[in-house]
């Protein structure tokens, strides 16, 4: 039974992913991941070949740590699909080291029927050093409803949603439309399963009502399976 | 300076098979025990035809470029500084995905010890049917070979 999916309309800018602490790297996961990948760069393998190069050891290839980062993004948008992921790499990767992979939610913007969600992505070592830096886009259903409509075959659920900054969402957030406040950034102490689980209570922000046209929705409900 | 020539240099495109054993251990290698990477079922159950790749699957892909041949230099070493990809739609097992590589730019940047040399190779996967699946761009810093005197 598949894990249950991330919808549009419960997401909120400011809403952090679940950091995902990998297994720390070993030369193992290093092998596997050249054979697996077809590069075998000897930076990556040869721990002789790294020392004279002048590298204390063998390094994981930043492609590993984006895999992991990627990781991060596909636990958490379930149903989603990745429209684009860009990363930087800061600082090598080195075996016994543990990478934290966390992101938070930047924006969100829907129109025509077609919804995003933009992240920030970072990735740590176990000295909390920042490894790596990115930011992917998530396409998404609206609701539950909207996927069922389209995998009926039937016209998307249409709200216009404009780009909202960081900075909008802090408004939104003090302003009474929005009592659990879940949307202010910096909500750290916050637990992701009740953020998820809270989702159907805020869901309802006025004006990304359905407009009027879209308003056929108890057919759909119809056609359900 | 690499050679502004070698932007817009390109290789032919070449054919990758998407294998679910490729798949698998390519997830596996990342750690990765997502389902979706492994089990047919939970595939379909999850909205697609079959089992899907990970993100950055593309990076296991071949293609006919050589870099020195592109950038037309010898190489003595790179650095990877960025990544990124466009996704038309997910990478699915038993796709047929050619993919073809080109200079999209060179450029130098400051850096710590004086400029760098900055190239980026773009990787674009299309299938059968010519449509765009993938784009990837690499942002190399390229230290070319010392040229004999």
């Amino acid at each position: 039974m598949p894990a249950r999916k991330l919808y549009f309309e419960a997401i909120r800018v400011g809403d952090e992913l679940p950091a995902l602490a990998k297994a720390p790297v070993d030369r193992v996961q290093l092998s596997r991941y050249a054979g697996a990948s077809g590069d075998f760069n000897p930076v990556h393998v040869d721990e002789l070949y790294a020392k004279s190069v002048g590298m204390p050891s063998v390094y994981a290839p930043g492609m590993l740590v984006m895999g992991m980062l990627g990781q991060l993004i596909s636990d958490w948008a379930r149903g989603g699909q990745m429209r684009r992921y860009n990363v930087r790499f800061i600082k090598m990767v080195w075996p016994g080291d543990t990478v934290v992979c966390k992101g938070r939610v930047s924006d969100r913007h829907g129109s025509g029927g077609r919804y995003f969600v933009e992240i920030d992505l970072w990735a740590e070592n176990q000295k909390g050093e920042l490894v790596m830096k990115g930011s992917s886009q998530i396409q998404l259903f609206y609701s539950l409803e909207d996927e069922n409509r389209q995998r009926s075959g039937q016209s998307p659920i249409v709200v216009e949603v404009p780009r909202e900054s960081l900075s909008n969402a802090t408004a939104n957030a003090a302003a009474p439309t929005s009592p659990s406040g879940s949307a202010a950034p910096g909500g750290e102490d916050e637990d992701p399963d009740e953020r998820h689980a809270g989702v159907s209570s805020k869901k309802t922000v006025p004006r990304e009502k359905p407009a009027a046209k879209t308003a056929s929705l108890p057919a759909a409900k119809k056609a359900k399976k | 300076m690499l050679d502004k020539n070698a932007i817009g240099r390109a290789s032919p495109p070449t054919l990758n098979e998407v294998e679910k054993g490729a798949i698998r251990r390519f997830a596996e290698a990342i750690g990765d025990y997502n389902p979706i990477y492994y089990d047919e079922e939970y595939a379909r159950a999850s909205g697609y035809p079959t089992i899907i790749a990970p993100p950055t699957f593309p990076a296991s892909f071949h293609s006919a470029a050589d870099l020195r041949e592109l950038l037309g230099v010898g190489i003595k070493s790179l650095l990877h500084a960025e990544q990124g990809f466009d996704y038309e739609r997910p990478i699915f097992a038993g796709d047929r995905i050619y993919v073809s590589t080109r200079v999209s730019d060179v450029f130098e940047r400051p850096g710590m010890s004086g400029k760098m040399d900055i190239a980026v190779i773009e990787d674009e996967g299309r299938d059968e049917e010519g449509n765009l699946v993938f784009r990837a761009r690499r942002t190399l810093v390229v230290r070319a070979a010392k040229e004999t005197p």
